[in-house]
């Protein structure tokens, strides 16, 4: 009964102070303008994704159009012959696309800063210019969105910190403190949590709201129902965190103004501080790479592949595919020439495939240093988690990446096959191609 | 006036938490200034090998077809500038590589952030990240303290029984305050110089001085402001509260959505879109009744009527040559007309936030600290546009070789020579120069002069009615 009236008793001073309601309102607001922040980039890039499909769909009637009517080049390029495999999968457009996740509602993370459509080729890697992040102003990628996630992450203190930080201080300055302490003799201190409990469940219930209110913006409440509630928990975690923090300053402080300025110095700690150093120490010990031996491999790589002796060339090639050894065209010396030279994106692919290993294990040794800043970096670890949760985190596009070198490999490795093979396309064959080169390998 | 200046600094001096609060400032602020240093060393050192050795490949080329090298084509990388270790800017988001070749206007591929996961959302610990972020709320304390500790004592009663002037003691303490966080900024500033003396020239010297410039009058607007309210609101919490809102409105909240707002306002293409509409203007012609296969006749017409012959065979050129660098010309004014476009929505885009500073001076001084620093977008368009007149300058010079190098209409086995390879000029990027941005960003400062001269006259005229007795 005596917590109750704690909590009926805060409830009237919250509703009676102009500031706290206004926080709050301004918090809602800004989380609602958030939460339609991600929405909009959902829709936008759905958007863009049926304009692609729309285009790749024009391109293959147009192809499947030319094998029905035994149509062997377009009129324009007479020197094209679709019936073999190396024209029939230069023309076959095939994009891979990373779907945004219903869940990009909660946070953009990092979805601005990478492609999310990509053409795949047999000469395309997932490092192409292509794969840059869309056209976007610089500097308002520069100052952040304004996504639920960023309300979350740093303005949630804020909100609790002008919840919280004249309880107890304000009784002590005004002298009224001692008459509580009458009241609640030694449980004092379950004086001070029930009321910053109070808090808590505004807060917790507001996100709720404001949770299950994003996840009607994109249909998340049906599509990842489960990522809503971890979404959920993630919040309600970060939230009590805070206010346990927030709880031990008022227990030990003294006054409203020192409160005040140490969970304000514990925000600006964590929510600045502590991250710039964090990226500041990476960007000097491991700055950016500018991709040279990935330049040099793209740029450079065929020709120093033609530059080598043709039996080497042909060794190499029978190494990646031990099948084509024996295969019509590495029996007959002319066809062989024809075959070899067609084949040459299988060695660059090849080539590039190490050097890209090289470039992701470095962009993962910076990761694994940002990861192991976490015990002493909370809001970047549950920034990450976040954006792990929307599929905007890093990993996912690494994972996409990864995606796009499986087609790639799959591409390659059946037009090397069907070239040492001999094979011809036609309608049936063409349709096979089509499949099979958006289908992921297992 | 001198001495409630002094007073209020002797205060300040004794003050021991303030003296521990100030000393970890200097501290950080004197980090923030070694690291950033110490970044532009390690990016000058990336970017000046990865010049060299790209430079060093193209120059190794022992012979090569003209066109075969357009295509080769080399890198540009983007430098870092003297006071990007203040304020990064935009750099971290833009990418730092670009492909110089034949056909193809690129864009900067490889970004910082694009190569690890999320850390900082407000970057990293630079100067500015301090000096905006920071250094402003500590003032907004000493400030609401340094009227509040007098209202509470009952010594402002007492100052003002003795004869003080309220509007004389309010604009001292503000002064006072102010020098306070001037010389935090001071001091970074200098360190940061004194770190860079070697690269230091007078149009660095310049951008420094309004840098300093710039977040002097946001400083004061902060510390008058705050001081005016904590005197004209009788609740002391409430003022600090007051303060403290604004503070997040103003450095989290506007900047966020004025940005989202205004690219809304003047949108984008998307890149799908943007890349289509240039590749139809090159093939079908800008107006659309132009393709290029009409405009390639036409141009070997003319060129044919030029030289008096009747068939390339007898041109004593290679028409190919020739060719490529119109297609080239009529690229150029493709991208000239659709990058232009964006350049122009981009500046749309930034004169729209640029207003943004009427009601929030901390978004021009965001502004003026990015652009005077030199790591802005304009500064970063700067450099696009200079690399671009480099790539057209690059393939000219390639093309001219295969039109008059010796080489015949269809010979393209045709091949260069190393001399020729070297004598093609390296990208050296010309700084943008200071006058530029002061023009770009004299709306920045005249608003952040307007709000001084508000708080100026709020402290003048908004308190010299106050009953305090």
């Amino acid at each position: 009964m005596k917590y109750l009236s704690v909590l009926f008793f805060e409830w009237k001073h919250f509703v009676r102070n102009p500031f706290k309601v206004i926080a709050w309102v301004l918090f809602v607001a800004a989380a609602i303008y958030g939460l339609h922040n991600g929405a909009s980039l959902f829709n936008k890039q759905q958007k863009e994704i049926e304009a692609i499909y729309k285009k790749v769909k024009e391109q293959y009637e147009k192809n499947i159009d030319y094998y029905q009517k035994g149509i062997k080049s377009p009129p324009d390029r007479p020197w094209v012959d679709n019936t073999t495999p190396f024209w029939a999968i230069w023309n076959l457009p095939t994009y891979h696309i990373k779907q945004p996740e219903t869940t990009m509602v909660y946070s953009i993370g990092q979805a601005e800063q990478f492609g999310f459509y990509k053409q795949i080729s047999v000469w395309a890697s997932p490092y192409d210019a292509d794969m840059a992040e869309e056209i976007a102003n610089p500097e308002r990628l520069q100052v952040g969105t304004l996504d639920f996630s960023f309300v979350i992450l740093y303005l949630t203190p804020i909100l609790l910190l002008l919840f919280v930080y004249n309880i107890k201080s304000t009784e002590s300055e005004q002298g009224f403190l001692h008459l509580v302490q009458v009241q609640w003799g030694a449980n004092i201190q379950a004086w001070l949590i029930a009321r910053i409990v109070f808090y808590l469940l505004i807060l917790l219930l507001t996100l709720t709201l404001l949770i299950v209110y994003g996840a009607t913006l994109t249909k998340a409440i049906l599509f990842a129902p489960e990522k809503v509630f971890q979404t959920l928990l993630i919040c309600f975690l970060y939230s009590t965190g805070w206010l346990i923090l927030y709880t031990i300053i008022i227990r030990y402080g003294t006054t409203l103004v020192s409160n005040t300025l140490q969970m304000i110095g514990l925000w600006l700690l964590f929510a600045f501080i502590i991250p710039s150093i964090v990226l500041q120490n990476i960007s000097i010990n491991k700055p950016v790479n500018l991709m040279l031996t990935f330049i040099d491999a793209q740029r450079d790589g065929r020709e120093k592949i033609f530059a080598q002796a043709d039996s080497v060339i042909d060794k190499q090639l029978f190494t990646l595919y031990p099948q084509i050894e024996n295969s019509p065209m590495a029996k007959d010396s002319i066809s062989r020439i024809l075959a070899r030279n067609f084949s040459a994106s299988a060695l660059v692919n090849h080539q590039l495939k190490q050097i890209i290993e090289e470039i992701n294990n470095e962009n993962e040794s910076k990761n694994s240093i940002i990861s192991s800043t976490y015990w002493f970096n909370p809001v970047t670890f549950f920034q990450n988690t976040l954006n792990h949760v929307s599929g905007t985190h890093y990993a996912n596009y690494q994972h996409y990446r990864h995606q796009i070198q499986q087609l790639i490999d799959v591409r390659v490795a059946t037009l090397t096959n069907d070239i040492w093979f001999n094979a011809t396309v036609d309608l049936k064959k063409y349709q096979q191609y089509t499949q099979q080169f958006q289908t992921l390998p297992n | 006036m001198w001495q409630i200046i002094t007073n209020e600094w002797r205060y300040l001096s004794r003050t021991k938490s303030l003296l521990v609060i100030s000393f970890s400032f200097i501290i950080i602020l004197l980090a923030a200034a070694w690291l950033g240093y110490k970044q532009n060393k390690v990016h000058e050192k990336n970017y000046a090998e990865a010049k060299q050795y790209v430079r060093a490949e193209w120059e190794s080329i022992k012979e090569m077809n003209p066109h075969g090298a357009a295509h080769y084509g080399t890198y540009v990388f983007k430098p870092t500038q003297v006071l990007s270790g203040l304020d990064d800017g935009v750099n971290a988001i833009t990418g730092n590589v670009l492909r110089v070749e034949g056909h193809v206007q690129n864009e900067m591929v490889h970004s910082e952030a694009s190569q690890m996961q999320s850390v900082s959302k407000f970057g990293k610990l630079k100067g500015a990240l301090l000096l905006q972020y920071i250094v402003p709320l500590l003032l907004i304390f000493l400030s609401y303290h340094a009227i509040n500790s007098e209202k509470q004592s009952g010594r402002l009663k007492m100052l003002i029984f003795q004869g003080s002037r309220l509007r004389t003691l309010v604009v001292g303490k503000t002064i006072a305050i102010w020098l306070y966080g001037f010389s935090l900024l001071l001091l970074t500033i200098l360190v940061y110089l004194i770190f860079h003396a070697a690269t230091m020239h007078t149009d660095v010297w310049l951008r420094t001085f309004l840098l300093l410039f710039s977040y002097s009058v946001y400083y004061f607007i902060l510390c008058g402001l705050t001081l005016f309210l904590s005197l004209r609101i009788q609740q002391a919490a409430v003022a600090l509260t007051c303060m403290l809102t604004l503070w997040v409105v103003w450095s989290i909240f506007m900047p966020n959505i004025l940005q989202s707002a205004v690219s809304a306002w003047h949108p984008l293409p998307s890149r799908n879109v943007f890349k289509q509409a240039m590749k139809e203007d090159r093939s079908k012609g800008i107006d659309g009744h132009n393709p290029s296969e009409e405009r390639e006749k036409e141009f070997r017409k003319e060129v044919l009527a030029k030289y008096g012959v009747d068939s390339v065979e007898k041109l004593p050129i290679n028409i190919d040559g020739l060719l490529m660098q119109a297609d080239e010309e009529y690229g150029n004014i493709v991208w000239d007309k659709h990058f232009g476009e964006l350049r122009n929505t981009l500046a749309q885009q930034k004169q729209s936030y640029q207003l943004g500073g009427i009601i929030n001076p901390f978004i021009s001084l965001q502004n003026a600290s990015m652009g005077f620093a030199g790591s802005d977008n304009y500064h970063h368009q700067h450099y696009l546009l200079q690399v671009e007149t480099y790539r057209r300058m690059f393939i000219k010079m390639l093309n001219d070789k295969h039109a008059f190098g010796g080489s015949k209409s269809g010979d393209w086995d045709w091949k260069a020579d190393n001399a020729f390879f070297k004598s093609v000029p390296d990208f050296e990027y010309q700084e943008s120069p200071i006058q530029t941005s002061l023009t770009l960003y004299l709306t920045d400062i005249a608003w952040l002069l307007f709000w001084f001269t508000l708080v100026f006259i709020l402290l003048l005229f908004g308190t010299h009615k106050l009953t305090v007795l």
